[in-house]
């Protein structure tokens, strides 16, 4: 997410993080490789099962290796995974106040999209912009979720955090409430709880008592404060923070476990499916009991016992720099640079885009076989950053605009 | 006869010993109490009524119901009365012209609703956090219901199955399940929000708020109704209403084509530099016209040379014609001709409107009597036929009872409270009343609501106007917390109150020294913080608040450098008043300031307190030292993390009035199980 | 045994004190009696600059009735006197104000009767004259007196005092001659005013704080007619008085305000009786006393008056060859509020405000907020132009004016042409800040709720001579 940040509006970097990231690498890649030849030979032979109890950390020993292409755990066929085609795209000449696009949400018979210059409403037909002058916190707005309890829309951006209720923009930022920071990456409605995750760490705001949290390496197992992604499901929540994997809190005991990579920061996966594919996550989404988490080496899948990985060689992602990604029930959709990929666990959809015309397909992967629709148009964009499913519809935002498909058969 | 004349003698000469060299010194410290040099020498007129704690202050105590608001059964016969000092509802029997019944509730019942059907009452304890369920055929409580903080309206939903409860302390609507009797959301209203009234066709509830949202001095002042959808129960929208606060209660009328709102428009931004011409506050009504592009007009109830402050509560009459409005600072009824206001609207244009709600003459348009009542008139109901109007008379402990032909009070009912009126009874209705004030434009509790503040900053001109302006501050539980002011040259509340206060701010003539006692009185003894169960409900702290409290205690930066003690959180705010009682300088002087020293002010309920900082330049706690406290002079925070900063808030937030530390049990008790 | 006598002595003497104490002096009391002006004539027109005949009404004389007792010889109060008229009985019925004349030639005074003992005091002395006078709260008096060696003409000043004579304080400095005052249950003066310079103006009722302050317009008489007697607040907050109607021959009539809105409530209670008004006590909400002819050949007699009805009562008291000019009743009644006062002597200028010179008295509902804003103002004084100022944006303008002086403000537009005014004569008192919410606007209009741009600067000192003028720092809060 740093990273598309970067590209769409210079996110300025601190020269020590970026020091930091080579360190950490070149460090880790020599011990994770003199630890994975050890631990290659230790666990030759034998294999237990991971009790899950909660507060032991994930770890290469106790994940078992999936061998068959088949999703252990999973008994009978997926749901087929739907083929999104209809495709249209609407950019600034359709009335979206700018073409970057950092996301999508759907809200009944509206949807937001969340821009660059500020957030567009898609109703009825027509595009309505809300911006600073209306009372939005800043016009960069890269997270919206909508709260089921109050109908509140609570939107991220750049610049803080805003709830927009019935017209009336309230602004939470690091100086005026205990919001942690003011660059909201994600921001989501659980019951009458929000949460944020920031470049200071993830929040809490408790919309009946008002009070903030704030989770940082401070107070959770975190490498830095900075994350980027948040969801919530199975009374948890799912915390992606830079360099820290995925941080699961557990509402009701308030206790935290941490899932890191196994392989540190390498960029390859030595030992595959043996836990999250990478530390650096960039998204974590939850559905039918499915915990799935983009990073930008790939994607990984977590049943609550075992740890699948997904890269573009084995499979059908169309990258593995992957943004973000939501689950809707058992499909997860994953935004990446290089189109949209669309996955149960075992076949796969992407949609790319051709380079020189509108047009484009839609990639059907199934283990080796492998089929290709022609979509005419296809989505704006292979450069994806948002996306949101809902009754057979699917809207997605990229660089070039926001794309709105339906399933097709 | 020698020896009469001998004891005269002696007594006369003992008393003359006595008394020349005690009157010398009694004139001293009663001089240097009031600021003035001819107030009576009576030790009593003090000493008996302004130590809260004295075991004299049992002689000044009388044990109130102070009537708030009110219902009437569905056949008229009964009127429900919450009695706010009383922690009761009382039962009135109209005919019998007395009270029948009296059911204990929460701490400070606020409002009471019945249902459709007659068989159930709810009354919002607000002090207690809960609802009472009462009965009414055994009029007994069946059920306690958790709320948000501050309980006030209520309203039933159109289809009786949820109730709305508005959290006046913690600006939010909680919605009930009836059958369920669990909170099940609570939305986002206005701020410090209070009356609630469900449209005639049931689809919206309008909720009013008292409070303006908070802003800096010199933005817009603009108050929220927030409507909610019934049948959604999400909130449908909110309804700015410009220059005005206070907005105490809504009523619709039958037709449903106006939605009306009491509420006054302050002058907080003009320089206080006269009372004449409305130069400080009027007051009026707001109408919401309920169709497709609906506007909200303004109309003033005040008149050129007569203001009537303080308008509480609103109910219009089932034919439509007529609205009643309490106006609680004049004990008056202002009755107004609601198609008399429908013809002034339809005839005017939008330069007009613009215009009526600064105009003090338009009035005789639809105002059409006024009707006197008992001290401090607030909640007003109508009898199903309309043709009563039942007043609670809420300093006088009694119910009015008008007749809405005649426009007359016919008989008044006694609720039974104590027959004398104390010396701080006096005083509260001093405080509530605007006699004292130019041509009654405003009160003590215009801006001080609930002797408390209201939320506003003042360009109090006393010398040079747009200058040295200042944040409202307030009255509750002070007694403990001199010099009074924000620069803390008012050393007694005798001097608060006193000439200088008549000259700049009343402009009419001072309290007789009486009248100064019993409101000095009142202030010092007579206002309560409500506890805090919204932050701090039991005394024992949140974790937060306890890491809160140790960056509020401590002596030592996050580099374990010693923090010197003028610039530690404990050294100027010290328990139990939080308040060291002295003058500093935290670098918040602003360039439109006159060099001053600001009076460290106690931080006990805090959180009720927002705008901070004299000039109100802080919109919240956090504000103080994000913004405001860079440069590490009101308290050292620099090298604070974020965390710490949100802990040591959650502390401040959870601060309370020491009355409740050591029974808070007490508090909890509050809030009936049956 | 000297203690002894000592003591001995001290108990008696405070047996006798004692005794002396318990003594009450109860004397009969007046209340109920009904104190009149008697007099020979009666003015036909009124001289709104020397007051003469009317304000002074030449051998006249305050006598006491007793309405209890119809028949007896009226008691004469004034015998002494060449001349004495507008009685007025103090707040706790006691004493009686009235403006009199030792001998033809000698100027008015001010005088006061305690009415158990009969006994007269001089208030006021010098050489000017000083009639009308009326009790303030606190142990003063307003009333108008000639101001000697007037450049101005102006008249008739209005002055306050104590009721000994002392702390003679001018509370009105413009060019307006000023007389009939009374003291309204608010606090403030009302008295009819009438400019005289640089032209006279028809007379209007004037209200001002008693140190001086907040003067302005409380309301006009109708178009014809003038103010002819003093203005006097009833139990039930009307202002009655008698209006005098030069269309129709000097026809007067009553009429009442009501106090809360004055501009726009005056109605005539006698519009359909033929006949002369030339003054009116209220004794109560529902009975007034007024002295009423039949017709311009009859002398005034005193009658009760029906304000409900609108008729007239019985006659109470009639003189066959005098007119009976005032009537007061001697009774208790409520004191009007103390007002305190802004005023500090050590201060020699007053602030004025504006929030918005664009609304003016040109302006009606339809078009209040779209006329053009000015985009200066000039202040004017007697003599001379005090300055030129720039209005704010707003519409805003905040001015340091030296105290006690007469000016009048027109409104400019860039080109310096006016647009509007100038407006009627303003002054301030010392350290009395003021404000106003346009410029001539409509009275009834109160300021909108925002910061002015104009005080977010220094006044703007006017004339600008005095801008250097160090002032003193009071602190009044």
């Amino acid at each position: 997410m740093r990273v598309i940040l970067q590209k769409f509006i210079k996110l300025p970097f601190t020269p020590n993080q970026i020091k930091m990231k080579k360190v950490i690498r070149n460090q880790y890649l020599r011990i994770t490789s003199i630890a994975v030849i050890i631990l290659g030979t230790l666990s030759m032979g034998f294999r237990h099962n991971d009790k899950n109890d909660g507060d032991s950390k994930a770890s290469p020993s106790s994940a078992p290796a999936v061998k068959s292409e088949k999703l252990p755990g999973v008994t009978g066929e997926l749901p087929p995974v739907p083929v999104y085609g209809k495709w249209r795209n609407f950019t600034t000449k359709d009335g979206l106040p700018s073409d970057k696009a950092y996301c999508v949400r759907i809200d009944g018979d509206r949807v937001f999209a969340g821009t660059h210059d500020g957030l567009a409403v898609y109703q009825n037909g027509k595009w309505k912009t809300y911006t600073t002058k209306d009372g939005l916190a800043h016009n960069g707005v890269v997270s919206v979720d909508v709260s089921e309890l109050t109908g509140d829309v609570w939107i991220g951006t750049l610049g803080g955090l805003s709830r927009w209720s019935a017209g009336k923009f309230e602004t939470f930022n690091q100086f005026n409430s205990g919001m942690p920071n003011d660059l909201v990456y994600m921001v989501i409605c659980v019951g009458k709880d929000v949460w944020v995750a920031t470049g200071g760490g993830a929040g809490h705001y408790d919309t009946f008592t008002k009070e903030w949290e704030i989770f940082t390496e401070k107070n959770a197992p975190m490498h830095e404060p900075w994350t980027y992604g948040v969801s919530a499901g199975d009374g948890k929540i799912y915390i992606a923070a830079w360099g820290g994997g995925v941080i699961e809190y557990n509402t009701k005991t308030k206790q935290f476990r941490d899932y890191t990579d196994p392989d540190g920061f390498m960029e390859i996966d030595l030992q595959p499916n043996d836990g999250i594919i990478h530390d650096i996550t960039t998204a974590t989404s939850w559905a039918d009991g499915i915990l799935w988490v983009s990073t930008y080496f790939g994607m990984s899948r977590y049943d609550g016992k075992y740890w699948k990985g997904y890269f573009d060689h084995d499979s059908g992602l169309a990258s593995n720099f992957i943004n973000f990604l939501r689950a809707e029930g058992p499909i997860v959709f994953a935004c990446s640079d290089k189109g949209l990929s669309s996955t149960n666990g075992e076949s796969w959809v992407t949609y790319k885009k051709n380079d020189n015309n509108e047009n484009g397909v839609a990639i059907l992967t199934n283990g080796k076989e492998k089929k290709e629709i022609p979509l005419s148009p296809c989505i704006a964009h292979n450069f994806i950053i948002g996306v949101d499913g809902e009754d057979g519809v699917l809207w997605v935002a990229t660089s070039k605009g926001v794309s709105r498909g339906e399933i097709i058969k | 006869m020698k020896k009469i004349l001998l004891v005269t003698g002696i007594i006369f000469v003992l008393g003359l010993i006595i008394f020349i060299p005690g009157k010398k010194l009694a004139r001293e410290h009663v001089n240097l109490k009031t600021a003035v040099s001819d107030h009576p020498l009576l030790c009593t007129n003090c000493h008996l009524h302004i130590h809260k704690r004295s075991p004299f202050a049992r002689f000044d105590q009388a044990d109130y119901l102070s009537p708030l608001n009110l219902a009437v059964s569905n056949d008229g016969k009964l009127v429900y009365v919450a009695a706010q000092d009383g922690n009761a509802l009382l039962v009135a029997d109209v005919e019998k012209g007395k009270i029948i019944r009296k059911i204990p509730v929460g701490n400070r019942p606020h409002s009471v609703i019945v249902d459709k059907a007659g068989e159930k009452a709810y009354v919002s304890n607000q002090w207690s956090d809960n609802v009472s369920v009462i009965d009414l055929e055994n009029f007994k409580i069946t059920d306690t219901l958790s709320t948000g903080n501050g309980p006030a309206g209520l309203s039933l939903s159109s289809d009786e199955k949820s109730l709305y409860v508005v959290n006046s302390y913690s600006s939010d609507l909680t919605v009930i399940d009836l059958e369920s009797g669990i909170e099940i959301k609570r939305l986002s209203t206005g701020n410090n929000p209070t009356g609630a009234t469900l449209s005639p066709d049931g689809s919206d509830l309008y909720v009013t708020s008292r409070r303006a949202d908070i802003a800096h001095y010199g933005e817009p002042l603009v108050s929220h109704l927030t409507v909610m959808n019934d049948k959604s129960k999400r909130i449908k929208t909110y309804l700015g209403m410009e220059s005005a606060y206070l907005m105490e209660n809504v009523a619709f009328t039958p037709s449903g084509d106006m939605a009306v709102v009491t509420l006054i428009r302050p002058k907080n931004m003009v320089p206080s530099i006269q009372v004449e011409r409305g130069f400080m506050m009027t007051h009026g009504i707001g109408i919401i016209e309920q169709k497709e592009d609906g506007r909200i007009i303004q109309l003033l109830t005040d008149e050129p040379n007569a203001y009537y402050p303080d308008p509480f509560d609103i109910v219009i009459t089932p034919d439509g014609e007529r609205a009643f409005i309490s106006n609680s600072g004049v004990n008056f009824i202002t009755v107004v001709d609601i198609d008399s206001v429908r013809a002034l609207i339809a005839e005017s244009n939008p330069e007009m409107l613009k215009l009526w709600p600064d105009h003090l003459g338009i009035s005789s348009r639809y105002v059409i009597q006024r009707i006197p009542t008992g001290a401090n008139p607030k909640g007003l109901a109508l009898s199903p036929d309309g043709r009563t109007l039942y007043v609670a008379e809420h300093l006088e402990d009694r119910i009015a009872v008008i007749s809405t032909d005649k426009m007359e009070t016919v008989k008044t009912i006694d609720l039974g409270g104590p027959g004398r009126i104390t010396v701080t009874r006096k005083g509260r209705r001093l405080l509530n009343n605007a006699g004292r004030t130019f041509q009654n434009q405003y009160s003590c509790y215009t801006c001080h609501p609930d002797e408390h503040e209201d939320g506003l900053v003042y360009n109090m001109a006393s010398k040079d106007m747009g200058r040295n302006i200042t944040n409202t501050q307030s009255l509750r539980d002070i007694s403990d917390t001199p010099p009074f002011k924000w620069n803390g040259k008012n050393q007694t509340v005798f001097k608060q109150d006193g000439m200088r206060f008549s000259t700049v701010l009343t402009r009419s003539e001072p309290f007789s020294y009486p009248d100064l006692d019993a409101i000095s009185s009142y202030i010092l003894t007579g206002i309560k913080y409500p506890p805090n169960l919204g932050f701090n409900p039991s005394g024992k702290l949140t974790e937060a608040q306890k890491r809160g409290k140790k960056v509020f205690e401590r002596t030592k930066d996050n580099l374990g450098n010693v923090i010197p003690e003028n610039n530690r959180c404990i050294t100027c705010h010290p328990a139990p008043f939080y308040t060291n009682l002295k003058q500093v300088d935290v670098k918040t002087l602003a360039a439109s300031d006159d060099s001053i020293l600001f009076d460290t002010p106690h931080l006990n309920n805090i959180y009720a307190s927002a705008p901070y900082l004299h000039d109100g330049r802080a919109i919240t706690l956090e504000e103080i030292w994000t913004i405001y406290g860079k440069e590490d002079k009101h308290g050292l925070v620099g090298d604070m993390t974020k965390n710490q900063l949100n802990d040591l808030i959650e502390y401040l937030k959870s601060l309370r009035s020491p009355d409740y530390e050591g029974n808070s049990s007490k508090i909890h008790k509050a809030s009936i199980h049956p | 045994m000297r203690l002894k006598t000592v003591l001995f002595a001290t108990g008696i003497v405070s047996l006798i004190l004692s005794g002396v104490l318990l003594v009450s002096c109860g004397k009969k009391s007046l209340e109920g009696i009904i104190i009149i002006t008697q007099a020979s004539s009666s003015p036909v027109s009124p001289d709104y600059i020397t007051g003469k005949s009317w304000r002074y009404v030449p051998e006249s004389h305050l006598y006491a009735i007793d309405p209890g007792k119809p028949g007896k010889t009226p008691e004469s109060l004034t015998e002494d006197f060449f001349s004495a008229c507008s009685p007025e009985i103090s707040y706790d019925g006691k004493y009686l104000l009235f403006a009199a004349q030792k001998n033809q030639d000698d100027p008015w005074q001010i005088m006061e009767m305690n009415l158990e003992r009969r006994k007269i005091t001089q208030v006021t002395s010098g050489a000017e004259n000083s009639v009308d006078p009326a009790y303030l709260p606190g142990g003063r008096l307003v009333f108008s007196r000639t101001i000697a060696n007037d450049s101005l003409k102006s008249g008739h000043t209005l002055f306050t005092c104590n009721t000994d004579g002392t702390n003679l304080k001018r509370i009105t400095f413009n060019p307006h001659s000023y007389f009939a005052s009374s003291v309204l249950k608010d606090g403030r003066v009302i008295a009819i005013g009438r400019q005289v310079f640089p032209q006279e103006e028809t007379p209007a009722m004037m209200v001002l704080r008693p140190d001086g302050t907040k003067a302005e317009l409380f309301c006009q008489s109708n178009d014809g007619m003038e103010f002819f007697s003093r203005g006097r607040e009833t139990s039930d907050g009307k202002i009655i008085l008698i209006e005098s109607d030069n269309n129709t021959g000097n026809r007067r009539n009553l009429v009442s305000i009501n106090y809360n809105r004055p501009l726009h409530t005056m109605s005539n209670l006698t519009s359909d009786i033929t006949g002369d008004f030339y003054s009116v006590f209220p004794v109560d909400p529902g009975r007034f006393l007024v002295s009423y002819r039949t017709s311009e050949t009859e002398n005034y007699a005193l009658f009760n008056f029906d304000p409900v009805k609108r008729v007239l009562g019985e006659q109470i008291y009639k003189s066959a060859d005098n007119s009976i000019l005032e009537a007061v009743v001697v009774r208790k009644q409520e004191r009007p509020k103390k007002l305190p006062s802004e005023v500090d002597a050590g201060v020699k200028t007053g602030l004025l405000f504006c929030q918005n010179i664009a609304i003016t008295g040109l302006s009606s509902p339809e078009n209040i907020y779209s006329l053009p804003v000015a985009d200066r103002i000039e202040v004017i004084g007697v003599d001379s132009s005090l300055g030129v100022v720039k209005v704010e944006q707003d519409g805003s303008f905040y001015l340091k004016v030296t105290a006690d002086m007469p000016f009048k403000i027109k409104t400019l537009d860039a080109g310096g042409n006016t647009l509007n005014g100038p407006g009627s004569w303003i002054w301030l008192r010392p350290n009395e800040r003021r404000g106003c919410t346009g410029c001539h606007e409509d009275q009834e209009m109160v300021p909108a709720n925002r910061v002015a741009l104009a005080v977010k600067n220094q006044p703007v000192a006017v004339p600008v001579h005095i801008s250097g003028v160090k002032e003193k720092q009071v602190e009044l809060e």
